[in-house]
């Protein structure tokens, strides 16, 4: 994992001291709730509905054991005992008071954490492959880049006051687990010719009101000058992004509205005169970056030999929720946050705290966040998979249902956003009871189910096989169904099937939804995606509706 | 960065489009950057107003300015401006500001921020940069210590054989010491790359000495760096700006051409010795110049020492020695030496110049080091 | 009727706005409006005292609880999320 040095030290520490100063000048009525909202928000500050909310950037979704014990003390100390992981693979605490906020900042500082841009008009924390470094079909792993972004983009002098909020996303795979085409920007690591380390690159993706499908800019970008290519296109956006209408500030839209082609030519036209120069990276600091990320070891032979398991349900979890390693002997565990019934992506204090142990004793120390609201112990031994399963069976997180329809994301909705129109959670936590109860989730496998409270689609419903949108219809929490959505390299945007459910009835439409795909497709190979492209939405729409 | 209470009277982008005088403008932030880049050339004062604070394009505009169009006048931010933007104004190109509301607070706001992660246009600075910069450092010092009491050739076979420093070349005036240093490295590497600054202004036998001793050593891989027609023609269209202001001619000849070459190479062997004096008297085996490290292999050497090799292996003389050239640069501004103490006195003579400024000008306000 | 509510400034809790001006965590406390123009000129000065609450609004009650358009928001605000957050018992979690 990365190390702070001097200079990532003394920024983030002036930082906090920033901070304090401009809260105790709110404090004192020195500074206005409007002078001082987009100075918190900066800071990852909300007012939610109950409390204040502070938003913890977790560094492209990578943790240490100490620093999630970290956040567990800060749950325990500040909160109510627990955070809230999110699809933007952070994690929100919903109970902070403000004046403890400075103190807040002041711990996550000693472990080298922050919550510098988790909102505002700026560039957000960057979404990575959770599975990066450990993926069997990896080119590269991209952590080191994913740093270089981090520092790059943290207080950015040109694009702190962009447009609308600004999202980049990562992968090292061919695979897209990182969403890269829903995002600003997205990057894929590709090697030219001469093995040297590039990116394919995409722009204008995008969810909320108007969801896009990013478009390509370019084949190939060297490692050296990506971030010369960033600047570019920030730049471009920066000048020529929409200001006049909040729902069309985001870079979809200029993207749509010049064409890809222009928008790339302007690119392409800054990119040469800022190519090699100042923004050019030195290959040294490449290097020293790289250095923080060495690839895993095999493991020994006495731990490959492993023990078996004393809790029940062993397997179907090795099925469901381990993944394959690039290092013979390796296995990735996924560690869901999704109890049946529970509220998706909470974790409570003493969970956070068994984790770091159990990643620390059979993971390496290193934890991922996903953008499924789960958590991912990239480099467990095999022979260590048994004893690990008992132990999260004894805390309450060896629920086997991991890429499932109970694996279900969500936004923390109208229980706590103050934008939300409708409540996500109680809807997740009723579907996850209504399709665990007889089998369906279990038979259907892979299938993703994802509930957003508002538009501005936090809970990524459009890219869900099955999406649901929370709508507010003359003061009722309404429903919208979308089907067809996908993430992946087969990026899609799901589409509306008919006219919105009442919350009572969105339990059994989306039962009905995955009992119909089990009858409807050919074998338990074909997706619910191909199922749904090969018969159409009708079928689907008949079996929600004809009741 | 100069905060005042009242933005500058400037007339509006149409009015001096039609203005052929006029040398300031006034624009929002959400000007047509290409219109406004057009007549930059001719302006010294352009003021950027920010509707409200939080439309950043005003910070964009500034950065092409500076970046793009080379704009070197003042830049005025000017209207909903907070202190807590005042670093990134700075940091993107603006050097004045006049804020609606004049706080207190800008008066802490108005200086440059001592740490930064990103290099910007006008402010190359960067953790990557003082990281990379630091790890030199540290590995020239190492080398100094390893390399102590190292013959010549063993500093070179460090530096070329195995390649220990990364991208290589050497730098040669083929001037009047300059066949030591390349036999030695041709008895190494004869492929090796050789750069010379073919100024345009060498003397005829300092040419003829280079192809003698491209022949007679068998180099392969020597490189004229040379300044482009187009810079020739800006700076030094008359030619004779040798005489006008010869610190821009060496700019133009020999310090862009060389840097340009620079960029992409980690590390430059160098002839120059202790015994030239002056800037020179402290030279250490390795050094860290503009974050490329310099090698020289020959620092400790005196002249008896660097008359015996080049005796000793029967290597060429350059023609001009002779006739009492120490040190050869452009004839324009070499004659012979003064003094055998001091062999570069024939350089610049009549000036206080003593160094091109190719070799760098690290401490202020003097230069500290310089070509042979 | 409708009451004033807002946020609290240093910790953010939901308040209510008393007839003394007074800001409390209790709804029962608050000051109830019937008349709309009078609501409104209470908000103002509420608006007015911004040190210790942050965006006040009003909110239509009924019987000294939420109502109107806005009920499921309010009785949340009220009363706290209306999701569990993980307080499940292991065996429910682990789904055997």
């Amino acid at each position: 994992m990365y190390k702070y040095d001097a200079i990532d030290r003394a920024l983030v520490d002036e930082r906090v001291e920033e901070f304090r100063d401009q809260v105790s000048r709110r404090l004192s009525g020195e500074l206005s709730e409007d002078q001082f909202k987009p100075l918190r928000l900066m800071n990852g500050v909300y007012l939610q509905l109950h409390a204040y909310m502070l938003r913890v950037a977790i560094p492209y979704g990578v943790l240490s054991a100490k620093q999630l014990r970290a956040l567990a003390d800060i749950a325990r100390r500040y909160d109510r005992g627990y955070g809230h992981f999110t699809t933007r693979q952070n994690i929100q605490f919903n109970w902070p008071s403000l004046i403890d906020i400075p103190e807040i900042l002041e711990r996550l500082a000693d472990v080298e954490m922050h919550a510098i841009q988790t909102s505002g008009n700026c560039i957000r924390n960057t979404t990575m492959d959770p599975f990066a470094g450990a993926a069997a079909d990896e080119v590269e792993d991209p952590r080191p880049w994913c740093e270089l972004i981090r520092q790059w983009s943290t207080l950015h002098p040109e694009f702190t006051y962009l447009p609308r909020k600004f999202k980049i996303a990562v992968t090292g795979a061919p695979s897209d687990r990182a969403a890269i085409r829903a995002h600003d920007i997205g990057l894929r690591v590709v090697r030219n010719d001469e093995g040297e380390t590039g990116f394919e690159v995409f722009a204008g993706g995008g969810l909320g009101r108007t969801p896009r499908i990013g478009v390509k800019l370019t084949d190939f970008v060297d490692g050296r000058d990506l971030l010369a290519y960033l600047t570019s296109i920030l730049r471009v956006y920066n000048l020529a992004g929409r200001r006049d209408n909040l729902y069309k500030a985001r870079i979809k839209i200029l993207v749509e509205s010049m064409g890809a082609d222009a928008f790339r030519d302007e690119v392409e036209a800054t990119f040469a005169q800022l190519r090699g120069g100042v923004h050019l990276t030195p290959r040294e600091e490449i290097d020293r970056i790289r250095s923080f990320f060495p690839p895993p070891l095999a493991p020994a032979n006495d731990v490959a030999e492993g023990s078996a398991p004393s809790r029940p349900g062993f397997n179907r979890w090795l099925l469901r929720n381990v993944a394959a390693h690039k290092v013979n002997g390796l296995a990735s565990a996924i560690i869901s946050l999704k109890p049946i019934g529970g509220s998706p992506g909470d974790a409570t204090a003493d969970q956070m705290d068994a984790v770091a142990a159990l990643a620390e004793k059979y993971a390496g120390g290193e934890i991922r966040v996903t953008k499924e609201q789960n958590l991912v112990l990239p480099h467990v031994p095999r022979g260590y998979l048994p004893k690990l399963y008992d132990a999260l069976f004894d805390i309450g997180l060896a629920t086997p249902n991991a890429g499932e329809a109970t694996d279900i994301v969500s936004c923390p909705g109208l229980d706590y956003c103050n934008l939300a129109n409708a409540r996500s959670i109680p809807v997740a936590q009723a579907i996850s009871h209504r399709l665990s109860a007889d089998g369906l989730s279990d038979q259907a496998g892979d299938l993703t189910i994802k509930i957003s409270g508002c538009i501005n689609a936090c809970g990524h419903h459009h890219i869900a096989d099955i999406g649901l949108l929370g709508v507010d219809k003359r003061g009722e929490e309404h429903y919208q169904l979308t089907l067809g959505g996908s993430g992946t390299e087969d990026a899609a945007i799901g589409q509306i099937v008919g006219p919105g459910l009442s919350g009572e009835n969105v339990p059994e439409a989306v039962a009905r939804v995955v009992a119909a795909y089990l009858e409807l497709r050919i074998s338990a190979s074909e997706k619910f995606s191909q199922t749904l492209r090969r018969t159409g939405s009708e079928p689907f729409k008949e079996a929600v509706y004809a009741h | 960065m100069r905060i005042s209470a009242i933005a500058h009277e400037a007339p509006t982008i149409d009015e001096v489009e039609t203005d052929p005088d006029a040398d300031a403008v006034a624009v929002d932030g959400g000007e047509d950057p290409a219109r406004l880049e057009a007549l930059a050339g001719r302006m010294n004062r352009i003021v950027i107003r920010f509707p409200t604070f939080k439309d950043g394009r005003g910070f964009s505009l500034a950065a092409r300015l500076r970046e793009h169009a080379g704009y070197e006048g003042e830049l005025q931010a000017a209207g909903d401006i907070l202190p807590d933007q005042a670093r990134h104004l700075i940091r993107v190109g603006f050097d004045a500001a006049a804020p609606d509301e004049l706080t207190p607070a800008w008066e802490r706001a108005a200086t440059r921020p001592v740490r930064v992660y990103q290099p910007t246009g006008v402010d190359a600075r960067s953790a990557a940069a003082e990281r990379a910069q630091a790890g030199r450092a540290r590995k020239v010092a190492s080398l100094n210590v390893l390399f102590k009491d190292a013959s010549p050739e063993e500093v070179l076979r460090h530096a070329l054989a195995d390649k220990s420093l990364g991208r290589i070349a050497a730098l040669s005036s083929f001037g009047v010491e300059s066949a030591v240093l390349l036999h030695l490295i041709a008895e190494i590497d004869a492929n090796a790359p050789v750069l010379f600054l073919e100024t345009g202004r060498h003397f005829p036998q300092t040419l003829q000495y280079k192809d003698a001793l491209i022949e007679r050593l068998a180099l392969t891989n020597v490189i004229d760096l040379a300044p482009t027609p187009a810079e020739l023609a800006r700076h030094d269209a008359g030619g004779d700006l040798w005489r006008r202001d010869p610190d821009k001619c060496c700019d133009i000849r020999k310090v862009r051409p060389l840097s340009e070459q620079l960029r992409g190479l980690d590390a430059l062997i160098t002839g120059r010795k202790r015994v030239h004096g002056a800037e020179r008297a402290q030279l250490e085996r390795f050094e860290l110049v503009d974050g490329v490290i310099r090698v020289n292999p020959l620092a400790e050497w005196s002249y008896e020492e660097i008359e015996e090799h080049a005796r000793l292996h029967e290597l060429p003389q350059h023609p001009l020695r002779e006739m009492g050239y120490l040190s050869v640069g452009c004839w324009t501004c070499t004659e012979p030496a003064k003094t055998r103490d001091d062999p570069r006195s024939g350089r610049w003579s009549g000036s206080e110049k003593t160094e091109c400024g190719i070799h760098g000008k690290p401490p202020e306000p003097e230069l500290e080091t310089s070509l042979s | 009727m409708m009451v004033i509510t807002a946020n609290r400034l240093n910790d953010g809790r939901v308040v209510y706005r008393a007839e003394s001006g007074a800001w409390t965590r209790a709804l029962e406390e608050a000051q109830r409006f019937a008349d709309e123009v009078a609501a409104c000129s209470a908000l103002k000065s509420a608006e007015a005292d911004a040190g210790a609450a942050v965006g006040p609004y009003l909110i239509e009650t009924d019987e000294g609880a939420p109502s109107g358009k806005k009920i499921v928001r309010e009785t949340i605000r009220l009363s706290g999320p209306s999701a569990g957050t993980t307080k499940l018992s292991v065996q429910d979690a682990n789904h055997v």
